[in-house]
């Protein structure tokens, strides 16, 4: 089974999905703002799809990590590079707790994930599905310089394709 | 971190990512109305990769079956506790391709086998729907027994099959 890395930000640790992150985990899958992740979840799905966020380790080779605040292991949201079948590409994704939202954790955390798919992974180009109605992610993926990119394929036709600044234009 | 078992014919091994067309396969078919199919492609990664995780959320999962002088993959086994189980289960989705000729079975009896002597499971049950009389058949020949229904949220009703427990499997000498 793939050994998750652990990587660190300033302000974050990017760590391995455990049991006890699950019933955070649910309280977002299960809220009313999670129709713009695909949710709401009742806990049966948030369970499964928590189980899928880990076991995309072992298909994959990357998958989703857990955001703590540093010196802390508690749960408030979680980051990950995802390539399920009906993805087109490989996608980076974020996603935050209410409570950790405005202090530009999302941005933080995706960024250290997007150095780890181009630096660790070796990946030439990643996307992020936003939905359109999802302002905050929209703005992250702005922070994060993606662009808008009209003609990519998409798995939902409701989402926006940002598309990555590729990695040599992060050097 | 996912053992490998042995039977006379099968492996049990880690499932993998080569695995998956077959599992999408079968999640397309008829044949997986019973376990929360049937499934698009997309939702059959979701329930794979969840096959896996489970592994990391309860240290037990399910096994991918292959056939060890072929390498045929037949499906998965294994023990499985997901959110909103009545308690940890015993579960096989065996595919067509490897019916009649006691896969399932061999699997099973695996399976159970490891899960009361790694495991250290006392009991064990197998949550089956009342029509999937294939299924009832083979945990009926694991000689576990109707023992009550179980109203699940999502997938209705379900029989609650218990196994016999390791002190009785021991007394017959057939693990």
């Amino acid at each position: 089974m793939t050994q998750i890395p652990t990587l660190q930000t300033d302000r974050l640790v990017l760590r391995a999905p455990k049991p006890s992150d699950y019933p955070a985990y649910h309280a977002l899958m299960a809220a009313p703002a999670a129709e713009m992740m695909g949710g709401p979840y009742d806990a049966e799905t948030s369970w499964m799809a928590f189980g899928a966020e880990v076991g995309t380790w072992a298909l994959l080779g990357f998958g989703s990590w857990t955001l703590c605040r540093s010196g802390s292991d508690a749960f408030i949201g979680m980051v990950g590079i995802d390539k399920p079948p009906h993805f087109p590409e490989t996608e980076l994704g974020w996603m935050l707790a209410p409570a950790a939202r405005g202090q530009g954790y999302a941005t933080e955390a995706a960024h250290q994930a997007r150095r780890f798919a181009y630096e660790t992974l070796g990946l030439a180009t990643l996307v992020s599905y936003v939905d359109a109605r999802n302002a905050a992610s929209i703005a992250v993926a702005e922070r994060l310089n993606a662009t808008r990119d009209a003609d990519a394929a998409r798995p939902d036709p409701e989402d926006i394709v940002f598309r990555h600044p590729p990695p040599e234009a992060l050097q | 971190m996912i053992p490998t078992l042995e039977t006379e014919r099968l492996i049990l091994r880690a499932p993998s990512q080569s695995d998956f067309d077959a599992e999408a396969e079968f999640y397309a078919s008829a044949r997986s109305g019973f376990v929360g199919g049937p499934l698009e492609r997309d939702q059959a990664w979701r329930v794979f990769a969840t096959m896996i995780g489970h592994w990391s959320l309860r240290g037990f999962g399910h096994f991918a079956v292959e056939e060890r002088d072929t390498g045929l993959y037949c499906g998965l086994v294994g023990p499985w506790f997901p959110e909103g189980w009545p308690e940890p289960e015993i579960g096989w989705s065996i595919h067509a391709r490897a019916e009649g000729r006691g896969i399932a079975r061999e699997a099973a009896a695996r399976a159970r086998r490891y899960v009361y002597e790694e495991l250290g499971w006392t009991t064990a049950i197998s949550l089956i729907d009342p029509q999937n009389l294939r299924s009832i058949a083979l945990a009926e020949r694991l000689g576990a027994v109707y023992e009550s229904d179980y109203q699940h949220v999502r997938y209705g009703l379900m029989g609650i099959y218990r196994h016999p427990s390791p002190d009785s499997l021991a007394a017959q000498g057939a693990a």
